[in-house]
């Protein structure tokens, strides 16, 4: 028999070489057919024989050589499996690796690392990083990333006729410790389609803490995307921007007010009345899960009813925003944005965050030396003799505010936090700030008085990230304690905490209708969370890296996020999947921004460039996607390189024009 | 087996007073120090990420040092990097170059300039998807955009297009036109093939290509040969050549002509050789000068402006040269006689009271400077009295009186009044002076800077011209009637008003010059005026 073997194998190992694959494939085959293969997962009694084997065994260099022989086998593996078993390697390498510091040998286990780490370095770089460090049992226990690995199985889609070869290669090899280790941390998920066809999914990609199960039964849940009904963009649709006399349009806005305060207070006590539109919704839900909704128009977003009791907008600004509307610019892939680009000098590396106002008249810096500054760029524009601002045409006197030295300075200066200021936001209308910083507080800014008004305090570590609601009024901060609030301007205490991420919650983001806020966290998921309830509705799984910027889409279907290493990816919020991955960029992705018709996403990064993504061609040929299996790539419309000046934050005006702001750095 | 050895822990207890560290303790210490050192570093990269930075300062180790409730490390926290050095003798053993500082010369030393304040400063990252090729915005070459277009878009899919520099052809025919052109510039500029290079420069309909290369020429060539009198001369009728071409479009290169062409006028120095006629190049300069304002004073309206305040500048400073003076004053002269009266006239006084110590041989032994004033002193008389020609002449003749009737009774009409004289009875006795008034005439009209009653006088002048050149006697009755034409829509008493007070302010200037100059200033006189003066 074994001399049967040896003489299969060189024909194999021959046949390979000159390339014929269908008679190796029919030789492989024959063999299969010869060796019956055991399955190991249907006969639990043998199962359990050989797990029981492999504990007692205790042989820690079987770790070291069941592993390198696993890992030449599958390297010499066929062509068209290989990948498949590839896959299996890396789980199998951590858990041989987590085995072996549980059970002690700590030098043993260390050696093992640094033989194979190098083969899934390109993969998983940053799950090594933190692994390496792991160092005795204690450890493995104290660390999230690693009790939850221990915990919760890897699944692993694998075809027919892979899984036959990886046992048939175990049976034979007798390597019980891996036996054992495949046995216990990876769940194989058999399915009869072609090889090939299992294209690198996601979560194979990144081996994440969470039950996978769990993360698939929350997105199970129903969200509703669609805009909050009434919203000035629909009046302006249905006067079909015909009125041009503004008369008209202010009787009717009027007419509007009346209508929209009767609704809300009829609507204030009962949620329940709803339920019809709810039902509506469903169905549009269904929909979009089971066919891809490329027949439906993007204009024509369902609408939803706010859940939240939202303030209320006086006249005039109601009348401004109308007014941008009408004079909005259509962005396309062929009618890019004009970009205006706010420098900041001599920050001396001090600069922590920016963040510009909606009209882009305000610009705003947190710097670590706790303090918070804020320029005025119509002033700032008299004093340069140009004014490149948009609609900002009041010629209010120039008046610098003196330091206490008397020497003039161009910006005001908020002094209150006691630590590095991480973020700031404006309010929609631009008359308040927040600033969250790492003294642990939020704090509350007025612009017209030029002090602060509020101090929230709730999270016990410092404050990543502070973003005012759409609608202003509520807004939301995430911090160190792996938290995200809830707040509302008149009230020192949050309304509600999501507590769910396994590490920092990074960024934070509100969807378009303010029912939900989105949070990137540093463990490398998105999550959906409804405001109402807090409960988390959605969990993306696919970034590599820690979530440093999150962006919605004006039509509440898409949310972008980018990360760390550059990746920016579209998410589908309805179904939960990436949409597709938009690669480009090869640094931190600080700042991401959809224009105001959804069709273009702006991202600005550390590698100091603006880029300019065309969005529409993702999301109207998702059919594409789903064929070919290997995502059609967004497309880069254009690579805006600033000089020397990583981009901070990124702003699109009501009218479209894209505000950006970066500081200008010798060492980039 | 792990970056952080027993050794070092035991080397650490040493340092802090433990002496008798067993080992199994420094052993199962080690991997626990790496582990919290990872950790930390871990809290140190996320402080780093949302201080918006790429790489890792001591900040934000103390940051993550403080998110762990632990005491940051003091004394890192200032200056740049930190240096660290191979200790000598061991192979991989660093230490921090940390150098003893006086601190008598820290209290003494100069307090630093204190940093720039933060600022915010706004451009256009791109218009319209299209970047600016501004100061601001990273330069294009740093964006990698090799030299020929077409390999670029072959080698990159995404559809990157930045507004490349502008990329200016010259044909094969063109360059070697420039590269003769300029060789029989600066070699053979008295050859006859330069007059004919000279007329194909102002004819030939192709050359703008050529042009921006002409002006660096010109200029670089000025600056450079300014000793060479020839090659100025050459380059002024290279010039000359240019502005006559009809088919080029040399506005925008004005700006960077002047500077050269100025030079060739009042620069101190041109040439280096006594026998150098540098008067000739500057009144040929002068007339360039004239030319230029006169097409393009239109064009910029601040062109003649300037002009004249740089000339003015030169003639009023006494420190300046003779023959700084003289080629301001020809420069002045060249832009028609209301310049002149304008500029000159006020400041003739005082200029002729410097002008005389030099002029006498007694005062002034140096015969070179003595030629020289004397110039000045005939350019002057020469603007001067063209100026009151102009003048004189320009007086138009009353409608009521024919012209014909006029031209045979002049005696009587002259002795009636002195409000009629008029240009049509200007005997030609002053040939070269006529020709230049020719030139003069529309450059009064663009010099614009008389008050309305040049109004009056822009009607004559526009049309006297054409008799000038005509020379002939017969032709002025045609002109009589033409004049007699625009009169009949002047009123009548308006005229007479206007031409006394003219009258009146020119009787003083010409009684002013005839002190200044004496009876040198007679030949310029009209005779029927004249003897009315005399």
């Amino acid at each position: 028999m074994e001399n049967m073997q040896a003489v299969n194998s060189f024909v194999a190992a021959y046949l390979k070489k000159k390339g014929f694959k269908e008679a190796e494939q029919l030789l492989e085959d024959l063999q299969n057919k010869e060796s019956a293969p055991i399955d190991f997962h249907n006969d639990p009694d043998l199962a359990k024989f050989i797990h029981h084997f492999s504990q007692s065994e205790d042989d820690v260099a079987q770790y070291q050589d069941g592993y390198s022989k696993l890992r030449s086998w599958t390297y010499s593996s066929l062509d068209l499996y290989k990948h498949e078993l590839l896959r299996v390697l890396y789980p199998v390498f951590i858990h041989s690796f987590m085995d072996l510091v549980a059970k002690g040998h700590l030098q043993e286990a260390r050696t093992f690392f640094n033989a194979f780490h190098e083969d899934h370095e390109l993969m998983h770089s940053r799950d090594l990083q933190k692994l390496e460090g792991v160092l005795s049992q204690s450890h493995l226990e104290e660390m999230e990333f690693a009790r939850s690995l221990r915990q919760n199985k890897v699944n692993i889609k694998i075809c027919q006729y892979s899984y036959d070869l990886l046992l048939q290669y175990l049976h034979k090899t007798q390597s019980t410790a891996m036996l054992g280790v495949i046995n216990e941390h990876i769940n194989f998920q058999v399915t009869s389609v072609e090889p090939g066809s299992i294209s690198d999914d996601t979560e194979v990609v990144t081996l994440i803490g969470s039950c996978q199960d769990a993360a698939s039964l929350i997105n199970q849940k129903e969200i509703h995307w669609g805009l909050l009904e009434d919203s000035l963009e629909e009046r302006l649709e249905k006067e079909g921007g015909l009125l041009s006399d503004s008369e008209k349009t202010e009787a009717e806005n009027k007419e509007g007010d009346v209508d929209d305060s009767k609704k809300r207070s009829v609507e204030g006590g009962k949620q329940g009345a709803s339920t019809k539109k709810l039902k509506k919704d469903k169905a549009v839900n269904a929909t979009a899960k089971s066919a891809r909704p490329e027949a439906k128009p993007t204009p024509a977003a369902p609408r939803v009813k706010p859940e939240l009791t939202l303030p209320v907008m006086s006249t005039e600004v109601e009348q401004s925003i109308l007014e941008d509307l009408r004079n909005r610019v259509q962005l396309s892939s062929v009618a890019l944005p004009s970009v205006s680009f706010y420098t900041f000098l001599n920050t001396h590396n001090g600069l922590n965050c920016s963040s510009i106002s909606q009209d882009g008249s305000l610009v705003a810096g947190g710097f670590s030396d706790s303090s918070l500054k804020v320029w005025d760029m119509a002033k700032l524009g008299q004093q340069a003799g140009s004014s490149t601002l948009q609609g900002e045409n009041d010629s209010t006197s120039s008046e610098h505010v003196a330091g206490p030295n008397g020497v003039k300075r161009s910006y005001t200066l908020f002094q209150g936090h006691s630590g590095p200021v991480y973020s700031a936001t404006f309010s929609p209308l631009g008359d308040f700030i927040l600033s969250s910083s790492a003294d642990t507080t939020i704090r509350l800014w007025s612009t017209k008085l030029n002090a602060n008004l509020v101090c929230y305090k709730g999270h016990n570590y410092p404050v990543w990230d502070v973003q005012f609601s759409p609608v202003g009024h509520y807004f939301a901060s995430s911090s160190h304690d792996r938290t995200a609030r809830i707040w509302s301007m008149d009230r020192i205490q949050p309304l509600r905490i999501m507590a769910g991420h396994l590490s920092d919650v990074d960024c934070v983001q509100w969807h378009a209708n303010c029912n939900y806020i989105a949070t990137g966290s540093s463990d490398r998921t998105v999550r959906l969370w409804d405001v109402q309830s807090g409960e988390c509705v959605r969990i993306f799984i696919g970034h590599r890296s820690m979530i440093l910027s999150l962006a919605m889409s004006p039509d509440g279907r898409y949310m972008a996020s980018g990360d760390e290493d550059g990746t920016i990816m579209m998410w589908d919020l309805s179904s939960g999947r990436c949409v597709t991955p938009l690669m480009g960029h090869t640094s931190c992705v600080w700042s991401l921004a959809f224009s105001c018709e959804g069709t273009l996403l702006a991202s600005g990064s550390a590698d100091c460039t603006v880029k300019l993504w065309d969005v529409t061609t993702s999301t109207k040929a998702p059919k594409n996607e789903d064929k070919s299996g290997n995502p059609n790539r967004l497309r880069s419309l254009k690579t805006l390189a600033t000089k020397s000046s990583p981009v901070y934050s990124l702003r699109f005006s009501r009218r479209n024009l894209l505000f950006a702001a970066g500081v200008l750095s010798k060492n980039v | 087996m792990s970056i952080v050895p027993k050794e070092t822990i035991e080397v650490i207890a040493q340092s802090i007073g433990i002496n008798n560290l067993s080992d199994d303790a420094a052993l199962s210490l080690a991997p626990d120090v790496e582990y919290r050192m990872r950790e930390i570093m871990q809290e140190a990269i996320k402080c780093m990420r949302h201080s918006r930075r790429t790489i890792l300062t001591t900040d934000d180790v103390d940051g993550a040092l403080n998110l762990r409730n632990v005491e940051p490390v003091y004394g890192f926290t200032s200056g740049g990097p930190l240096q660290f050095k191979r200790a000598i003798g061991h192979r991989d053993l660093f230490y921090i170059d940390d150098r003893d500082v006086d601190l008598k010369d820290v209290i003494e030393a100069p307090l630093p300039k204190a940093p720039l304040d933060t600022g915010v400063v706004c451009h256009w990252l791109a218009i319209e998807g299209v970047q600016p090729a501004i100061p601001e915005n990273a330069p294009v070459g740093a964006i990698a955009a090799p030299s020929n277009g077409t390999t670029y878009e072959q080698k990159e899919e995404l559809p990157v297009d930045i507004k490349l520099p502008v990329k200016h052809v010259l044909s094969r025919e063109l360059q070697l036109y420039f590269d003769k052109i300029t060789e029989l510039t600066l070699r053979k500029s008295d050859s006859t093939l330069f007059k004919e290079a000279l007329v194909s420069l102002a004819t030939d309909s192709g050359l703008h290509p050529l042009v921006p290369y002409f002006t660096y020429f010109i200029s670089d060539e000025v600056s450079r040969g300014l000793n060479d009198y020839s090659l100025l001369f050459a380059l002024m009728r290279v010039v000359w050549s240019l502005l006559q071409n009809p088919h080029i479009h040399i506005e925008p290169y004005l700006h960077q002509l002047m500077p050269s062409v100025v030079t060739c006028l009042v620069s101190k120095k041109l040439g280096n050789r006594i026998a150098d006629n540098h008067w000739e190049l500057r009144d040929f300069t002068a007339k360039l000068v004239a030319s230029i304002c006169k097409r393009f004073g239109h064009v910029y309206n601040t062109l003649q402006t300037r002009l004249t305040k740089t000339l003015l500048n030169a003639l009023l400073d006494p420190k300046r040269a003779l023959t700084q003076h003289y080629g301001a004053v020809q420069g002045l002269a060249a832009l028609g006689p209301n310049v002149v009266r304008l500029l000159i006239l006020p400041n003739l006084e005082p200029y002729l009271r410097l002008l005389e110590p030099e002029l006498l041989l007694e005062k002034q032994k140096n015969e070179m400077k003595r030629y020289e004033a004397w110039r000045i002193y005939g350019v002057l008389l020469r603007a001067a009295g063209q100026s009151i020609f102009e003048r004189l002449k320009n007086f138009p003749p009353l409608p009521s009186t024919p012209a014909h009737a006029l031209w045979k009774s002049k005696e009587k009409v002259v002795t009636e009044a002195p409000n009629k004289r008029k240009a049509s009875t200007e005997p030609m006795e002053h040939e070269p002076a006529l020709k230049k008034i020719v030139t003069d005439g529309p450059t009064t009209v663009s010099a614009n800077s008389s008050p309305s009653p040049m109004q009056v006088e822009t009607v004559t002048t526009l049309t006297s011209p054409g008799q000038y050149e005509a020379g002939q006697p017969s032709s002025s009755e045609k002109m009589a009637n033409r004049v007699g034409k625009d009169g009949k829509i002047l009123k009548k008493s308006a005229i007479l008003n206007q031409i006394w007070k003219d009258d009146l302010n020119s009787g003083r200037t010409l009684v002013t010059l005839f002190e200044l100059f004496g009876e040198s200033i007679l030949s310029f006189i009209p005779s029927p005026e004249m003897s009315l003066f005399i």
